[in-house]
């Protein structure tokens, strides 16, 4: 932990503040055909203050943790509110109170490794990559990890202190494509999650299997084909359904961005979807088991308590800061993150997902006569209307109830709360994906999750 | 420590731990900000921050390192260190840094930001918006002024340095009158002053007034092959697709840019001249990562291949010619027909506006979603569209422009026109 005992600077605040120290610790090696194009080492820590005056905010931030550096920082926040307030002369009154009190360091109890051996790992991954499949065209490795340390206090007597790791293993590969209309394909997957190294890696042989099941994914993509463009039936995986309830439900559903315009403002009590879809953003467990990226505290002091977003078909919550459940009336989620010490606090999801139903996927696959099966998301981007685009970079072709050809990398689009409107089935287990970042002005972590989802949906292609 | 004895620290703790060679950077920056958050001036924002970057080489093995603690004992710390991840590292002959060039220094803009003239502008522009534009909400909108000092040195003597402060202003906004909202858009741009008002930066006005018609889509019926007419805020986006799949080091080292054997030969509309444009733009820099004096130059000139945009490392892997920069800060030349005259030229197509796809594939092809966009036939915009998909591939989108428009939008990061092309396939529900 790089900070002790920040609730003595409790004294040097003077209007409603919080204060937060905060390091991001990151390292990456990236291998590309055998070379090591990055072996890197990154951290950054420093000092915020965020102070609220009169319904606007100061914030200031500084690369140091040293009491005057502090001091410093709390004091030109303070001047900054000052600045605002007195020209904008809103005449707010109090945020709602917040009050709440956790500690804890998400750190692997295994003994832990260094970059040698971390460097050493994804080496041996390339080799047995280079060994196995030299009809590869190429190979790249990504082995990212993430520490994110805060401590925080508030006016209001908030006090929290929070390690969460994360690690991330992309591996992706390509080779020649049987189809003339291509040269060749691209296969890519994300391993990790939540948790540092050692909490998913050791022995690189225990990971020989997943990619050989890539290589396999690479080898049925080379003999595929372009998806038909038009509205299929189709079964989404569990990444799928991560992300679309993220993307296309969840960001329409943070209060800031109702309060910008979004089409889900309408809709709070109303039926956006068939009975069978419950959506909820979970705080750190989730189905009795930790989340991806827990949280116990959030950056503005309010305590995090999981929020249900949709519950059997009906939008029941927005997620919220304490400004906006000021605005609308409601109580305040806790959902205010920021990313690193410089950055305010925004209404960031935590943990999204699509709760499990009650199909089996194979009668999902099964009840299918022609449509699609997509697996695996690459990137993806909603709106305010909920209008949404995924990148499906497996996926497979279904006839008469089997699954047949694999397909080229397509997108799939719809509008959220039409689309899920069409879903039939809901399969009966659920998975979460951690290895992304949510992007809103700033980057940040989030978990998404979900089981598969039989619905109907748009796909581009020729 | 002080600032200018860092570097020459550093660059000798490495040489101390081992290092063969060496290179560092010192950046520092403050920036002042004021957002609106939901239609409301809501924050005013001051941060300080710095990153110090070092590399070391020891037998052609290469490690990097970054933090932001500048006391002595940290920087020294940070220069053990370094070396030890280099000496992890397999050689790689491509490993290089820069050659010795003279000492530089260059600056550009207001070092101190003028914050009673931002709060202005910014009051300025929530109050035109207010009036022109009432059921347009202001979702996040920020206007800052960054000041920048920025260190390099490496063990051959390379020592540049620069000092630049420039204002940035981005917003994105959505329509909403009832039940309805269009669909979200953004513009910006950023400036040496703040001289203009904050509606005429980048397409700020114009696509403001376009998500005031939005609110009622229509549909495009079916699949057909049509032709894009794509805006300059839509353009670099697909730029930037170039760059990654065709120009960049990614694509040569992995060997699948579709040009990789192409320097010299035609490989796009002879309308074409995409030019990398660091000395010309307001945002612009004067030097490149690894240690370069930055020059503009073409990439594509005349529709024919002049350059990729390769690091020095990326030019030693692959045997091509160095970039004289970084890439980015795109400039195409303009064309000789006017908007409207492209606009008449169209037989069915889309003005495409904004494009919200999947990363494109490595040979190029691109699928996603046409945003903010309006249907084209017969030569006359006949309405905004949603749920409608448009697909291509890169190269082919350069290949086949038709027509390039005479006027074009400075962004401060880029100055673009108007796009004709054709060969896309768009399908509505």
């Amino acid at each position: 932990m790089i900070y002790r005992n920040i609730e003595r600077h409790a004294s040097r605040f003077k209007d409603y503040t919080e204060l937060r120290i905060h390091e991001n610790r990151s390292l990456g090696i990236q291998i590309l055909n055998g070379d090591v194009l990055s072996n890197n080492r990154e951290s950054g820590a420093g000092v915020s203050a965020r102070v609220y005056r009169g319904g606007v905010w100061g914030f200031a931030s500084a690369p140091f943790l040293d009491d005057a550096a502090i001091g410093r920082v709390i004091e030109t926040a303070t001047q900054n509110a000052q600045f605002l307030s007195s020209r904008e002369k809103r005449g707010m009154g109090p945020l709602p109170m917040a009050k709440a009190s956790a500690a804890h360091d998400l750190s692997s109890p295994k003994p832990r490794g260094n970059q040698e051996k971390y460097l050493g790992f994804a080496r041996a991954l390339d080799a047995y990559l280079k060994e196995k499949h030299p009809e590869l065209l190429s190979r790249s490795i990504y082995l990212g990890t993430l520490e994110v340390e805060k401590h925080l206090l508030t006016s209001e007597g908030s006090v929290s202190t929070l390690l969460v790791p994360r690690t991330v293993l992309y591996l992706s590969a390509s080779r020649e494509a049987k189809n003339a209309s291509k040269d060749r394909v691209e296969q890519g997957h994300v391993f990790g999650g939540g948790g540092h190294f050692e909490e998913h890696f050791g022995d690189p042989a225990a990971l020989f299997p997943g990619i050989e099941a890539v290589c396999e994914d690479l080898a049925r993509k080379a003999e595929g084909d372009h998806a038909e463009a038009g509205e299929h039936e189709v079964v989404l995986g569990p990444d799928l359904a991560g992300i679309l309830a993220h993307e296309a439900i969840g960001h329409t559903v943070e209060a800031d961005l109702v309060l910008g315009g979004s089409v889900a403002g309408d809709f709070l009590g109303k039926p956006v979807a068939t009975e069978l879809v419950s959506i909820t953003d979970f705080a750190h467990t989730a189905l009795g088991a930790p989340c991806p990226q827990p949280l116990w505290v959030d950056d503005e002091g309010t305590p995090a308590r999981d929020t249900v977003l949709i519950e059997n078909g009906v939008l029941k919550n927005f997620m919220h800061n304490k400004e906006t459940a000021r605005h609308f009336g409601h109580e305040a989620t806790g959902h205010a993150r920021a990313w690193s010490f410089s950055d305010e606090p925004l209404i960031r999801m935590r943990n999204t997902a699509i709760l499990p139903g009650k199909s089996r996927l194979a009668d999902m696959i099964a009840s299918i006569d022609k449509g699609y099966y997509l697996e695996q998301p690459s990137n993806g981007q909603a709106d305010s209307t909920s209008e949404f685009m995924f990148g499906v970079t497996r996926g497979r072709e279904i006839r008469g109830g089997k699954l047949g050809r694999a397909l080229f990398d397509a997108t799939v689009s719809g509008v959220a709360f039409d689309m899920l409107k069409t879903v039939t089935m809901v399969s009966d287990d659920m998975r979460w994906e951690s290895g992304g970042m949510c992007g809103k002005k700033q980057p940040i972590p989030v978990g998404m999750g979900g089981p598969a989802l039989k619905c109907r949906i748009r796909i581009g292609g020729r | 420590m002080e600032h200018d004895l860092i570097l020459p620290a550093v660059l000798a703790a490495m040489e101390a731990a081992g290092a063969d060679a060496s290179q560092a950077s010192l950046s520092l920056s403050a920036k002042t900000e004021l957002n609106i958050d939901a239609g409301k001036l809501s924050l005013l924002r001051t941060t300080e921050s710095c990153r110090l970057g070092l590399t070391a080489y020891v037998g052609g093995r290469k490690g990097s390192l970054g933090l932001n603690r500048l006391d002595e004992a940290s920087v020294k710390a940070a220069a053990g260190e370094v070396v030890a991840l280099a000496r992890l590292s397999p050689p790689d002959e491509a490993n290089a840094i820069a050659p010795a060039a003279p000492a530089r220094f260059e600056e550009y803009g207001e070092a101190t930001p003028d914050l009673a003239a931002m709060y202005d502008r910014f009051k300025e522009f929530l109050d035109w918006e207010g009036k022109a534009l009432p059921k347009t909400r202001l979702e996040q909108c920020s206007l800052e002024h960054l000041g920048s000092r920025w260190f390099f040195a490496n063990s051959n003597g390379v020592d540049l340095r620069d000092r630049t402060a420039l204002y940035h202003f981005g917003g994105m906004f959505t329509t909403k009158d009832g039940a309805k909202s269009s669909s979200f858009n953004y513009s910006g741009g950023a400036a040496r002053s703040l001289d203009k008002p904050l509606k005429d930066w980048g397409s700020m006005e114009r696509l403001m007034r376009q998500s005031a018609e939005q609110l009622s889509p229509g549909t495009v019926e079916g699949k057909f092959t049509g032709e894009l007419l794509i805006t300059p805020d839509c353009l670099e986006d697909f730029i930037g697709s170039l760059n990654g799949q065709y120009l960049g080091d990614g694509c040569l080292i992995k060997g699948s840019s579709p040009f990789k054997s192409r320097l010299g030969q035609v490989v796009a509309s002879p309308r074409l001249t995409l030019r990398s444009a660091p000395r010309s733009l307001a945002a612009g820099r004067f030097y490149t990562p690894d240690g370069f004096i930055a020059e503009d130059c073409a990439l594509i000139e005349k529709g024919v291949l002049k350059q990729f945009n390769l690091s020095h490392y990326g030019a030693r892997k692959t045997s091509l010619p160095k970039s004289p920069n970084m890439g980015g800060l795109w400039v195409v030349d303009p064309g000789t027909e006017t908007f409207e005259e492209l606009l008449a030229k169209v037989g069915r197509g889309l003005l495409l506006c904004r494009f919200s796809g999947g990363s494109p594939s490595e040979n190029g092809d691109f699928q996603g979603v046409a945003k903010n966009s309006y249907l084209i036939e017969k030569g006359r915009l006949v309405g905004p569209v949603n749920e409608t998909m448009v697909s291509g591939n890169i190269g082919s989108l350069f290949r086949d422009i038709s027509g390039i428009s005479r006027e074009r939008i400075d962004f401060g990061m880029a100055v673009l026109p108007w796009v004709l092309t054709s060969g896309a396939v768009i399908s509505g529900k």
